[in-house]
């Protein structure tokens, strides 16, 4: 029986740019979910205290609040991820999307002396990678003269 | 017997027959306020101006009063005086708005509608919008016809039709370089484009002209090209080939012009065209704006706009009446020349100088003069007008070939002789210069020797090329000859660097909503921002950001363009990071540059080693 041979689209490096800072910056947030964690000592010794109190949150609550949205950030950064290595059309517009907030979070936080230049870098570098005319071409993004003939046709 | 191409006709054609059979059908949009009319009908209906250098208008012939034989008597006047005529008197108030229910009434009873359908705005972003606004309010500074004569106007040509309704053309013919050009001069009472048509500019009075060139050859006249005054279009890009039916609409072998509505501009295929205003901006904006888009464009890997050109529709649909052979209206033809009164002794404005220091809305001169009395281009020069100046007819093509031909030949013949005569001399220099070596005392001449023989090799390379250059030149010129001989022409639009095309409905993507949206959301956003300056003057500045922010996202949503202008945005507020990141890191990112760089130079060395 004849083996199928699995067709490989060449990726262009600017998308293996784009995937490696996801990447840096998923490392960086799981750093932001169990940091507070260690530091409240809920890994090593669980949740011991109440999470709220007159359905407002206590410090326990807040640092497990804290933590859980970065986790969830997390992995729907993942889910792009695989997504966008697939060259799902709607991961470059979540990923723009995400990473222009993201740079108006940062930029507005810089201005307010809260930088934080390592998540701010690699949204330059996800940012203009993203732009490429290249990218924007395999996502289906950008559309040229030509193929506004084809539609005409 | 010779075969006649198509459409020829002999030799013998008087020049007006030659008119009437290659006369251009011209097809209106529906709307429509003025067609090709009589010029001594509309002088009669005019008044005579002067405009003087210190300002002051001086009435010299009231209306009703004046005709060609008045209009052309010498005037002595001093530098600067504008004679203009004036086809609508001053309207008041109450005149003014009798004028616009007329115009009303008279639109309702002739069924005469004009549908702008995808509208204008929405065809532009909200900068190209902001534009805009600048310009319409810039007609309050500016002089401009006022907003009543154009109804008027309409009115007036409307009686001047029912007294008779007469469609003309001043037909011209010129024989210059081997071509007889046949032009085809229009005369509108006014320009209704921006009362009527949302466009730039309203004046009284337009001139607008076509022109076919035919070529005689043995007993017959044949057409070979035409051209169409049209905006923005200038020599080669007027003209199409007549055998170019891609571009060419024919009826009975009479060329179609789909004229602009109220703008008269001629168009070869029917459509909306997209006429684009670039107002003058001051030096320094379009230096920055050029470095901002090249920074835009090369390194962010945006697609190229320009900001600063309001969109404006010049709508050439052919939907209205059709004015030629075997259409409707036929045409009544009149012979001009430089004989002709009118044409010549004339040098003023045909309608309202509206001192427009633009021009836009000050009348156009005759057929024979710009606007300053200077002898209007396409009158003395018809090919030049088409860039057919440098085109020969084409049976004057062969001979011309055929002489250039020989020209080279006859070169050939002399640089066979040449070559090895200067070729033996250098390498004569050569020896003589070998046999100097070694001989200190002979270190002058020697000098003086190489020299030469440097200057002779030269002249020998030079000489080879040209020999080389002149064998391909050859070759092309038989190619050409052959192709010519044998009846092939070539690409019919080879000629063209800018071609002017209708614009296509895939890239009008937008609904009513779109087009409201577009209409009103400037208004909308400057009373939110004078809202905001009242009720909360603390935080305008982050207010604005937001609100702006909001109009922008909204305005990408409405015009299907949400990526492309999230892209945009991002790629801007990458930018400002960007910038913020060298200033912190300035020594860093240069050591990390350094860093990639070796590391792509080592990268390329080991895959060339190991290949």
């Amino acid at each position: 029986m004849q083996k199928r041979k699995k067709k490989w689209t060449k990726r262009p490096p600017a998308l293996t740019i784009v995937a490696l800072s996801i990447g840096l910056l998923f490392l960086i947030r799981l750093y932001q979910v169990i940091d507070p964690l260690m530091h409240s000592g809920i890994l090593q010794n669980g949740v011991t205290g109440p999470l709220m109190v007159d359905s407002h949150l206590t410090p326990l609550g807040e640092t497990m609040f804290t933590s859980i949205s970065y986790l969830l950030l997390s992995l729907a950064g993942l889910v792009v991820l695989v997504a966008f290595l697939r060259m799902q059309r709607w991961s470059w517009v979540v990923l723009m999307g995400w990473t222009a907030i993201s740079l108006m979070i940062t930029l507005v936080n810089y201005f307010y002396g809260e930088p934080n230049y390592l998540v701010m870098a690699s949204n330059v570098i996800i940012a203009l990678a993203l732009n490429q005319a290249e990218v924007q071409r395999i996502f289906g993004i950008r559309i040229d003269e030509d193929d506004y003939d084809q539609m005409a046709e | 017997m010779t075969k006649w191409p198509n459409d020829a006709m002999p030799a013998s054609t008087s020049d007006l027959d030659l008119l009437r059979r290659y006369e251009p059908i011209i097809s209106f949009t529906k709307g429509e306020q003025f067609y090709p009319s009589d010029v001594e009908r509309y002088v009669q209906e005019c008044s005579l101006w002067s405009h003087h250098p210190d300002g002051h208008d001086e009435l010299i012939i009231r209306e009703g009063q004046l005709s060609i034989e008045r209009l052309i008597e010498q005037r002595p006047a001093p530098f600067g005086t504008v004679y203009y005529l004036r086809f609508i008197e001053p309207l008041s108030l109450a005149a003014a708005a009798e004028v616009l229910n007329d115009q009303a009434r008279l639109r309702q009873r002739t069924k005469n509608y004009f549908h702008a359908g995808l509208g204008r705005l929405a065809r532009g972003g909200l900068l190209p919008r902001v534009l805009d606004a600048l310009f319409t309010i810039s007609f309050l500074l500016r002089g401009r016809v006022p907003a009543a004569s154009a109804a008027a106007a309409e009115l007036d040509y409307f009686h001047l039709r029912a007294q008779k309704d007469e469609f003309i053309y001043y037909g011209r013919v010129v024989r210059q370089n081997g071509w007889i050009v046949l032009q085809y001069w229009y005369f509108y009472c006014y320009n209704s484009w921006r009362s009527g048509f949302n466009g730039v500019n309203d004046h009284e009075a337009d001139w607008e002209m076509a022109a076919i060139y035919l070529y005689e050859e043995n007993d017959y006249v044949a057409p070979e090209w035409v051209a169409y005054a049209s905006h923005d279009f200038h020599g080669d890009d007027l003209r199409r080939r007549w055998d170019d039916t891609e571009q060419l609409d024919f009826d009975h072998g009479h060329p179609i012009i789909y004229s602009g509505a109220g703008s008269h501009a001629s168009y070869f295929r029917p459509g909306e065209y997209q006429a684009e205003a670039n107002p003058d901006m001051p030096w320094w904006v379009r230096r920055v704006s050029k470095v901002w888009n090249k920074l835009w464009i090369d390194a962010l890997g945006q697609q190229k706009n320009d900001p600063f050109r309001i969109p404006f529709v010049d709508f050439a649909r052919g939907d209205g009446l059709s004015v030629g052979h075997g259409q409707p209206k036929a045409w009544t033809p009149e012979m001009i020349d430089e004989s002709t009164p009118w044409v010549s002794q004339y040098r003023g404005l045909w309608g309202l100088f509206a001192r427009d220091p633009v021009s836009g809305e000050n009348a156009p001169a005759g057929p024979m003069y710009n606007r300053d009395g200077s002898p209007r281009g396409a009158w003395y020069d018809p090919l030049g007008f088409a860039g057919l100046d440098k085109v020969p007819p084409p049976p004057a093509a062969l001979s011309l070939l055929d002489e250039n031909a020989k020209e080279i030949q006859e070169r050939q013949q002399q640089l066979d002789e040449l070559i090895p005569q200067k070729a033996a001399d250098l390498q004569g220099l050569g020896m003589k210069l070998r046999g100097m070596e070694g001989s200190p005392h002979l270190a002058k001449q020697h000098a003086l020797l190489e020299k030469r023989l440097n200057a002779l090799g030269d002249e020998v390379r030079n000489l080879r090329r040209e020999q080389s250059e002149n064998i391909a030149l050859l070759h092309g010129l038989t190619e050409e000859k052959k192709r010519l001989s044998q009846g092939i022409k070539d690409d019919p639009r080879a000629h063209i660097a800018h071609i002017a095309m209708p614009v296509k409905m895939a890239q009008l993507r937008f609904d009513r909503v779109g087009q409201a949206w577009a209409a009103f959301s400037l208004s909308l956003l400057l009373f939110g921002i004078v809202a905001l300056m009242l009720l909360d003057p603390g935080h305008l500045l982050a207010e604005l950001t937001i609100v702006t922010l909001v109009f922008i996202t909204l305005e990408a949503f409405l015009r299907g363009a949400f990526v492309q202008t999230l892209g945009r945005i991002t790629a801007l507020l990458a930018m400002v990071s960007s910038i913020i990141l060298v200033l912190h890191f300035g020594f860093w990112v240069i050591v990390g540059g350094l860093l990639a760089m070796a590391l792509f130079l080592l990268l390329q060395r080991m895959r060339e080693m190991s290949g």
